[in-house]
């Protein structure tokens, strides 16, 4: 297999240079976890929580974007503060508190899985809010009087003319916060949420010698698959253009 | 403020405690006992290469006790910093982890009778580490979460301790030369030991610097649980069980050959 059992080496081997062998051994469980007899884990489960949470927190930062745009006053304030809540602490705190401290706190059980989904989803959320209502603040004021000019309602001169152009010179700060929270899944350590870093802990923890490959690896994973958002994106943004 | 918030919380922590049902009947109507153990801590936690489960002594102790209570066993794999949590949240009913009884942890949960013990000891370059007194003034890796991170703070508060998330980071810290010595359970050094594969350029030296009594971690004032999983640990000592499962993880044949000096009921290690 691919040419290092052929010249020789075994695990164990690994004093000089590295032992990538150990990482083809390992593969299924890196890629999958335990899936189809446990779990789905590994990257697969890394790849299915940016997903969901990525979605969640786009949706969320698009209503709460054009909540903050449209809201005045107190309910506006009271948004921004919201927002900055969210923004202000770390995605591992919320990780931490909705897992261990909810059911002390209110007797409410949240799984693990579910306390990483919500933590990434609100916190990236509340970034993307204020992208959106840049993007949204970025559109003349002059273009909005147009539309109201023409009878349209507010919330159609939203939908018909600001958005259109606004979220095209939002999609940068999508994709950034999208890259990050890709990232930030990695976190979901901290609750036993056998994502991609978690089982290349376990798998560390076996070897106990071989963390650079393991790592150098794992790495490489989060590099394509940011990478690969990273493409279609591109290929989007080329196709609304 | 912050310590007032958690005042509060370890408050209804006790609330509800009180207001609970008793534990064992819940385990019991549930028909699943849920048990925290090492994922990544060998040979007490750790995952299979081929099935891909949770397997290891912690792991055969959880599902003797699965057996005897006659219910399924839902393994939740923790790191040593969650192990308290893990039980003050409700998450898991027992935690069978390389738990060590400390007084400190007794006073958010509670310990069954020890069923595994070992010494504090330090893995380091051959002929480097002669006594205890040198640590003082050594950087020594450590992982975190563990009473190994603390006893050493405490009892050489002039060495520099360095936390590291597991015991392979630690290793390699150790490797690369960012720490002088790392330490452990005797117990999870002499598997480590084996691994190296330049094993003859290190040393566990003969000298521990604490004495590790690891035992079932349970919800507080679980009396009933508590009760019957002592009684069941002097029933495994006195059947064999005990002796079969130690045997098969650090017995004359495994990876890790270790003489038994504790059995369940001693008060401490013996002297070999």
């Amino acid at each position: 297999m691919l040419g290092l059992a052929a010249a020789g080496e075994s695990p164990g081997d690994g004093e000089d240079g590295m032992n990538f062998q150990i990482i083809v051994d390992n593969l299924p469980y890196l890629l999958w976890g335990a899936f189809p007899e446990g779990p789905l884990g590994g990257a697969a489960l890394t790849l299915v929580l940016s997903v969901v949470s990525s979605v969640a927190a786009g949706a969320l930062g698009l209503l709460l974007g054009i909540a903050l745009a449209l809201a005045t006053g107190n309910v506006h304030r009271l948004l921004v503060l919201v927002l900055g809540f969210f923004r202000a602490i770390p995605v591992l705190m919320l990780i931490f508190w909705t897992y261990f401290l909810l059911p002390v706190a209110l007797g409410i059980d949240v799984p693990g899985l579910l306390s990483v989904a919500c933590a990434l989803s609100l916190i990236g959320g509340a970034y993307l809010a204020h992208a959106v209502y840049a993007g949204i603040a970025g559109i003349r004021r002059a273009q909005w009087d147009a539309g109201l000019a023409l009878g349209l309602s507010r919330v159609q001169v939203l939908r018909y003319i600001i958005l259109p152009q606004s979220l095209r010179m939002m999609l940068p700060s999508f994709i950034n916060q999208w890259v990050s929270l890709i990232k930030d899944s990695s976190l979901a350590y901290i609750v036993g949420v056998p994502e991609l870093s978690f089982v290349a802990a376990q798998v560390n923890s076996r070897l106990m010698i071989y963390p650079a490959e393991i790592f150098l690896f794992v790495g490489a994973i989060y590099f394509v698959i940011c990478s690969a958002l990273d493409v279609l994106a591109s290929l989007v943004s080329r196709r609304l253009a | 403020m912050k310590l007032h918030a958690l005042a509060a919380f370890v408050g209804l922590a006790l609330v509800s405690g009180l207001a609970h049902a008793d534990k064992l009947d819940d385990i019991r109507k549930a028909g699943v006992l849920r048990v925290a153990a090492f994922d990544a801590n060998p040979p007490f936690g750790f995952v299979d290469e081929k099935t891909h489960k949770i397997i290891g002594l912690d792991v055969d102790y959880a599902l003797e006790l699965g057996k005897k209570l006659g219910v399924k066993v839902e393994l939740v794999p923790t790191n040593p910093a969650n192990r308290v949590p893990l039980l003050t949240s409700g998450k898991v009913d027992v935690v069978f982890a390389n738990f060590t009884i400390t007084e400190e942890r007794a006073k958010v949960i509670d310990f069954s009778i020890p069923y595994f013990a070992s010494g504090q000891q330090f893995l380091a370059k051959k002929g480097t580490l002669k006594s205890a007194d040198q640590l003082k003034d050594w950087r020594i890796g450590a992982d975190k979460g563990t009473t190994m991170e603390t006893t050493l703070r405490e009892k050489y508060p002039t060495a520099k301790v360095i936390s590291y998330d597991d015991t392979p980071f630690a290793l390699t810290a150790l490797r690369n030369g960012n720490v002088q010595a790392i330490t452990q359970d005797g117990a999870k050094l002499v598997p480590l030991l084996a691994a190296l594969p330049d094993k003859e350029k290190y040393e566990i030296p003969p000298f521990a610097i604490s004495e590790e009594l690891e035992g079932a971690g349970i919800p507080k004032g679980e009396a009933r649980l508590t009760a019957t999983i002592n009684d069941w640990l002097r029933e495994l000592e006195k059947n064999g069980t005990a002796q079969k499962i130690y045997d098969k993880w650090f017995g004359p044949q495994s990876k890790s050959p270790l003489p038994r000096l504790f059995k369940i009921g001693d008060a401490h290690i013996r002297d070999k």
